[in-house]
């Protein structure tokens, strides 16, 4: 019995001094981001090895890059706080071994069906786009071209490849691309369509683009606000397709995943949620709007 | 009675050991054996390149099922962050930037500076005489220059205007196409006369000898890259943070800095190569790694004495051999025994046996770092099935002109 006390005890400290050797690398920042060590805050410098028992303070706008043990890469984008000590788990490596991920990657592939679309929502919707041949810090989501909105809250987002705080949301009329009708400054990734569709007139076509301040942007994204009938007479189109019986929550996805496939996100957006809401048990409901809001960062 | 599972799953191998085993031994099985490789001499002897009409071939041209272990496997997602190794990424400055960048870099005290950048001829004299005074200033800078061989084929190094200023210079060239994977790296390159030194070498000739001595030892032979990091894995300073004096010195101080051009963005192929580490390993697809996290990875396997093994011919043929023994010897007991099952059991045994010796070769490259060619291996078993056709006429035909012994009886199906 105190053979067995005795290796559990062992076995207990080799597991606390495993979790209390944590150490951090400051591998990037942007904006302020300071460093508090023994009550001491100093600038965040990268490349600097910070221990466990500090914390980092993120200003808002701002985002810091750590790496735990020289191995497990986290970015902290939100503003406050964060004692490092609370970041045990973002220290922890998967130890899958090529052998193990060989036989799931083989099985994966010869058990893969191409399935029905509407279960498989990424793959079906992957048909957008033309190659771009400008090179800039920004990409936009070609999924995000020819959208049709009549109304809802939806953002209009982008990726930046620039260490960059603050980007310009440009809007234009079709017939004239030589001025924007409104352009606006951003220090997020995103603007909200609402707050852009105040500037459009319903029924009208619109190009948008979103640049790096002080940057030029020339790939234009087509935007139609449509009116709320063009938007009634599609989704009865929609409605009337199918003439079997469909619970609720079925045709709400069915719809959403149509809406979608025609570019009416916003609206889609809604109907994802309606059929999530109706069948809360349905994980394939549930993970389509979790992929969704992921892919057009809706937060 | 019913037998015990155990029973059941004995009784069970030692029947499939039956069928593999059981004319293992029989000439026949050796001479079909042999008749596989003759084929493959004799197929390989045709001095026409049917390659050009296979797009598979085509495709595969440039793929190492290896590859696979980095795309796909989840191989070097999770190596530890090179604490020897710094990258300054210079973005587009000019030479004037590059200058400054220099300077500031040699106030952190590395122990080495390495500038991966050709620069062609002169520019602007005022920036062109900066940078050539920080060339003198730094004597632990290592400067990029490209080897050739001149109009009288005596080869020599180019592409630097600054490269007599430089107090060291290695050579950037890897010994592939531009549109190949980037695999191999001479460490130095020998003439009669001279000999020149390749840009990993020679910022290792500074950092660690040891390392360096290691290296030069394999001399101008072709040595594999093992790659082992990405880019993230490795400390990025962007220019601008360091000339705002927003890195921290202990990043530097003591270690290599490699300068060059890097960028994340898979859109930007602006000094990228294609590497084993690409996400897609096979088919079209955009280059993956810039030149500076490749001499990082050289780098960081010399210092780490990680150096991939490669099993010579002869070892790869005998795998080959003794494959291609076993299989025949299993299609040889269907063909005879069983020949209603056969063509279904050798598609399954080939599909089989190429998902387990891919996996063999991803689990020797990934473990002991040893790479073994399975591509002959493979090649056997797809032809082992139709040469035993053939091979059974040969012996029939044999056996009615010189009474040779064998297992296959004319017309026997």
């Amino acid at each position: 019995m105190k053979k067995f006390q005795f290796l559990t005890l062992i076995i207990l400290s080799a597991g606390i001094a495993s979790a209390q050797d944590n150490s951090f690398l400051l591998y990037s920042f942007k904006g302020n981001v300071t460093v508090v060590e023994n009550k001491v805050e100093t600038k965040a410098k990268v490349g600097k090895t910070i221990n466990k028992a500090a914390s980092i303070k993120v200003a808002s706008g701002s985002a810091v890059t750590l790496i735990c043990n020289e191995a497990a890469m986290f970015t902290l984008t939100k503003a406050g706080n964060y004692p490092l000590s609370q970041f045990g788990d973002s220290c922890h490596i998967s130890n899958n071994s090529v052998s193990a991920n060989y036989v799931k990657y083989v099985w994966a592939q010869m058990t893969n069906s191409s399935g029905a679309p509407g279960s498989n929502r990424k793959a079906y919707m992957n048909t957008v786009g033309a190659v771009s041949r400008s090179i800039n810090n920004i990409w936009i989501d070609p999924r995000l071209d020819t959208l049709n909105y009549s109304g809802g809250e939806f953002p209009l987002s982008w990726k930046s490849y620039a260490d960059a705080k603050d980007f310009e949301f440009l809007l234009y009329n079709v017939s004239d691309i030589s001025q924007p009708i409104y352009k606006t400054i951003v220090s997020k990734l995103k603007i909200s369509v609402p707050s852009v569709a105040e500037k459009m007139k319903l029924g009208n076509t619109y190009f948008w683009t979103a640049s790096v301040k002080g940057e030029e942007n020339d790939e234009l994204k087509v935007f139609n606000y449509v009116t709320t009938e063009t938007f009634t007479k599609v989704l009865n189109n929609l409605k009337s397709q199918l003439s079997t019986f469909e619970a609720p929550a079925e045709q709400a996805y069915r719809i959403a995943f149509m809406l979608e496939d025609a570019h009416y996100l916003a609206e889609a957006y809604q109907y994802y949620t309606k059929a999530a809401s109706l069948d809360s048990a349905n994980v394939l409901y549930r993970s389509t709007l979790m992929s969704f809001k992921k892919d057009y960062e809706i937060k | 009675m019913k037998k015990p599972l155990h029973k059941h799953i004995g009784h069970q191998a030692r029947k499939v050991h039956g069928r593999v085993t059981k004319y293992l031994l029989e000439r026949d099985t050796m001479f079909a054996t042999v008749w596989v490789f003759l084929f493959i001499i004799i197929l390989g002897a045709i001095p026409l390149n049917l390659g050009v009409i296979n797009p598979i071939k085509l495709g595969l041209k440039d793929f190492d099922s290896n590859d696979l272990s980095y795309s796909k496997l989840g191989k070097a997602e999770h190596t530890d962050i090179d604490t020897n190794i710094v990258i300054i990424n210079i973005g587009h400055a000019d030479r004037e930037g590059i200058a400054y960048i220099i300077e500031k870099t040699a106030t952190l005290e590395p122990k080495v500076m390495a500038l991966d950048v050709v620069f062609d001829e002169a520019r602007d004299p005022s920036k062109d005489s900066l940078l050539r005074e920080t060339f003198k200033k730094n004597k632990n800078l290592v400067v990029a220059v490209k080897y050739q061989l001149d109009s009288s084929e005596k080869m020599i190094v180019t592409r630097n205007y600054f490269k007599d200023d430089a107090h060291q210079y290695g050579y950037v060239n890897f010994p592939n196409e531009d549109k190949e994977t980037t695999r191999y790296f001479f460490p130095l390159k020998k003439t009669h006369d001279t000999s020149f030194t390749f840009f990993s070498s020679a910022i290792l000739k500074f950092y660690d000898t040891v390392a360096y001595k290691k290296l030069i030892k394999k001399g101008d032979s072709k040595v594999m890259i093992n790659y082992s990091r990405h880019t993230n894995q490795y400390l990025v300073i962007n220019a601008d943070d360091l000339l705002m004096n927003n890195v921290d010195s202990s990043a530097i101080k003591g270690k290599i800095a490699l300068l060059a051009y890097v960028n994340t963005n898979p859109d930007d192929i602006e000094d990228k190569k294609f590497t084993p580490m690409n996400e897609k390993y096979a088919g079209k697809s955009h280059p993956d790694m810039n030149g500076i996290v490749i001499h990082a990875n050289i780098i960081s396997m010399a210092l780490e004495n990680n150096y991939i093994k490669k099993l010579p011919l002869w070892g790869n043929m005998l795998i080959a051999i003794f494959v291609c023994w076993l299989h025949m010897s299993f299609f040889v007991h269907y063909y005879l025994e069983s020949h209603i099952w056969f063509h279904l059991v050798a598609k399954i045994a080939q599909v089989a046996s190429a998902i387990f010796f891919m996996w063999l070769g991803i689990y020797l490259f990934d473990k002991y770092r040893l790479k073994v060619d399975m591509k002959m291996s493979l090649v056997v078993i797809v032809l082992a099935v139709d040469v035993i056709y053939f091979y059974e006429a040969w012996a029939v035909w044999m056996h009615k002109k010189f009474n040779f012994t064998t297992v296959f009886k004319p017309h026997h199906h």
